[in-house]
């Protein structure tokens, strides 16, 4: 067998088995070390990783992209269903990052859970997390996909749930696994559509087979799928409220890897959605509304980690936007550079929120950038990579993107969504940035600020490196399938950059009028809609439960116990019966006689109209 | 319709009035209800004859059984009647009566 091939499979399935390992260890009875996270869960991330960075240069020096079918699992008499890997530019790319990303996570998670008896578990579900996640994004059938898909659905809900004692963080595990479960009736809708249709769960084969159908139908349940699991606006209330968890679990899951999992899912089937108008439009719309409203959601609130969680969302929406564009190499860019920054915002959170005693509320901080120097740099890295300067990781892709909205032929609507949106981005960062670093300290004298611990801040390193160079190494050594235009207008090709500086002067400006009284009395109403998230989990949490809780009162009480058991049915028949006996015993007042009086005269009327 | 005809018919027209329009006795009922039977039981052997149906040869003997089990139940209710209440008037027999 040609080498290339062979180290490029083997190593793939040894970075999958690698990261099971650790996991079959917890199936002997006996006690493992107390070190056990450390000794067996992160190095084995870091050899994860280390081995995947053999494919990736394969694929870049050659351009090799793999499928291994490795098991027939099952089959009914005309549908088979195998365990196959597809290796190709996405997956090899994406799992190198991924790693990475981990690995800087859980040597974190190493000193942030460091107090918790249970760290063995939680690193164990990070694991189980991982190896989901990584399954997903190889598999190359849609039955694959889904066991990935509900493996990190249910990790989600297992680790936003890690301190169950706390009823908040009950009620957000449980609203994750419901937003999901509400997208997943979609993706069960598209393989049911494509099992029908199609007959075939093969990626190879959906592709090859789908130029002869309207795929319309499958292509917006797999749509909904992505809106469930990326939280785009409809089922996105759930990702600000998993920051319940601990923070290595919202940067791991909840901006890096679980949530990109929907819009992964577009940008493999995105073959299927080339020429289906409904289904780009779609993407592109619900987008930009995505992107705007939860950018303006996020300009409001006063917890560190809920910003960063509405950026997430908001970076999402404009991962979906690109989709739509029919763009989905830059929406794939766009997962990979965003992981780097924003795992790395949410490692710098939890560093400050630890330093100082827990504390999240960005008004209860400040001027801790000469009190935790390393942290407020990599978050102050992180904001501009997010923001999207220049020749940082997020430009690369974030600028492309924006140039390649504007270049195309699509509806105004959303590009101006998008754009105010970039310009929300700025806000909202410098805000952070702002009430963090800057100004004085509004927070207890005696918080236990130290950041000198090596396991915090070489995964913050790494991932502000990652977060200063990936944009370059991707771009430089990933050629783009679809060739992008590169001459516009000055204004349109500076259009990203020119509205996040207007962001930015705008913050700057508000930020100096915090100390003045501007206006009399404040605009609230504008101010609670964007604190109060639209009001749209009020609203939501409450009215649909409510209605449908009230539709099945109804139903058990009105229809089934008072009209079917008591009018129509047994009780019903019964009660007509007594009313006609009652109504005939009337007439013969409990007499023979004129019982048998009526008898005859039945008879002979029977009779007669016999004989007619 | 012929005398035959008419003849047991009327005789079944009369059991049945006599049935609903007797006044006193229960066993007079009872009497009536067995000459309906037994026109019946000359209908179903005329039936046989008139239309020259011998499968139907039975039917007579198997009414003729069939009256004399409902002749004997009739017989039991008027005994377990004339027990409780004493006589078989059908004035007695009016504890359902509003």
């Amino acid at each position: 067998m040609h080498p290339t091939t062979l180290i490029l499979s083997s190593s793939l399935i040894l970075v999958i088995a690698i990261l099971i390992y650790p996991l079959l260890t917890t199936l002997n009875p006996k006690l493992q070390n107390q070190k056990w996270a450390i000794t067996h869960v992160k190095s084995s991330v870091k050899t994860a990783f280390l081995v995947s960075l053999l494919p990736l240069v394969i694929f870049l020096d050659q351009g090799t992209e793999t499928i291994v079918t490795n098991w027939h699992w099952m089959n009914t008499a005309l549908f088979d269903i195998n365990i196959s890997f597809k290796f190709d530019h996405y997956s090899i790319i994406f799992t190198p990052i991924a790693l990475y990303v981990t690995w800087s996570i859980l040597e974190f998670a190493s000193w942030y859970m460091h107090s918790d008896p249970l760290m063995n578990r939680f690193f164990k579900y990070l694991l189980l997390f991982l190896v989901a996640m990584v399954l997903l994004v190889s598999a190359n059938n849609m039955f694959q996909l889904f066991i990935g898909w509900e493996g990190v659905g249910i990790m989600s809900f297992l680790l936003i749930g890690w301190w169950y004692g706390r009823a908040d963080a009950n009620t957000a595990a449980l609203q994750a696994v419901l937003y999901n479960r509400v997208g997943d009736i979609g993706l069960i809708m598209a393989m049911a559509w494509l099992a029908m249709n199609l007959n075939s769960w093969e990626i190879q084969q959906i592709f090859f087979l789908s130029k002869n159908f309207n795929m319309t139908l499958p292509l917006l349940g797999l749509i909904l799928a992505a809106t469930g699991k990326s939280a785009q606006f409809g089922l996105h209330p759930w990702l600000p409220s998993a920051m319940e968890g601990p923070t290595p679990v919202s940067a791991l899951l909840h901006s890096s890897t679980m949530v990109v999992a929907g819009i992964f899912l577009l940008i493999r089937l995105h073959p299927l959605m080339e020429n289906n108008d409904v289904a780009l439009t779609t993407c592109l719309c619900l987008g930009a509304l995505t992107t705007l409203f939860t950018a303006a959601c996020a300009l409001t609130q006063n917890d560190i980690k809920k910003i960063v969680a509405f950026s997430t969302s908001s970076q999402l929406g404009l991962m979906m936007v690109t989709i739509g564009l029919n763009q989905p190499q830059l929406a794939f860019l766009h997962i990979c550079t965003h992981a780097f920054f924003k795992a790395m915002l949410f490692l710098c959170s939890g560093s400050i929120i630890h330093s100082l005693n827990d504390e999240q509320d960005i008004r209860k901080m400040g001027g801790l950038q000469n009190l935790m120097p390393m942290t407020s740099t990599c978050l102050t890295i992180g904001s501009l990579a997010l923001t999207g300067t220049p020749f940082l990781a997020g430009f690369f892709s974030k600028d492309a993107i924006i140039e390649a909205l504007n270049t195309s032929h699509l509806n105004a609507w959303a590009l101006i969504l998008t754009l105010i949106a970039t310009s929300f981005t700025a806000v909202y960062s410098f805000r952070v940035v702002y009430f963090v670093t800057m100004g004085t300290p509004r927070f207890l004298p005696l918080s236990p600020i130290n950041e000198n611990n090596p396991s915090v801040i070489n995964p913050i390193k790494r991932l502000a490196w990652g977060s200063i160079i990936a944009g370059l190494i991707i771009t430089s050594n990933f050629l783009p399938s679809k060739t992008p235009i590169m001459s516009m207008p000055l204004t349109l090709k500076l259009a990203a950059l020119l509205v996040t500086i207007i962001g930015l002067l705008t913050a700057l400006e508000l930020t100096a009028m915090t100390n003045k009284q501007f206006k009399i009395t404040p605009t609230i109403p504008i101010h609670h809609f964007s604190n109060m998230l639209g009001y749209f989990p009020a609203i939501i949490h409450r009215l649909t439960p409510k209605l449908n809780l009230t539709l099945g009162q109804s139903i058990a009480t009105q229809l089934v116990d008072q009209t079917w058991f008591e009018a129509t049915g047994p009780k019903g028949v019964s009660s007509l019966q007594v009313k006609m006996a009652k109504s005939v015993s009337d007439a013969q007042q409990g007499m023979i006689k004129t019982y048998l009086t009526i008898f005859l005269l039945t008879t002979t009327i029977a009779i007669f109209l016999a004989m007619i | 319709m012929t005398p035959v005809h008419f003849s047991f018919c009327s005789a079944f027209i009369l059991g049945l009035m006599g049935l609903t329009f007797h006044r006193t006795h229960l066993l007079s009922a009872l009497l009536c209800l067995e000459g309906m039977m037994l026109s019946l039981f000359i209908a179903l052997a005329l039936w046989t004859l008139q239309f020259e149906m011998t499968g139907f040869s039975a039917a007579p003997m198997l009414l003729l059984a069939f009256s004399a089990c409902e002749a004997s139940a009739g017989l039991a209710l008027l005994v377990a009647t004339a027990r409780t209440h004493g006589t078989d008037r059908l004035q007695n027999l009016n504890l359902l009566q509003c």
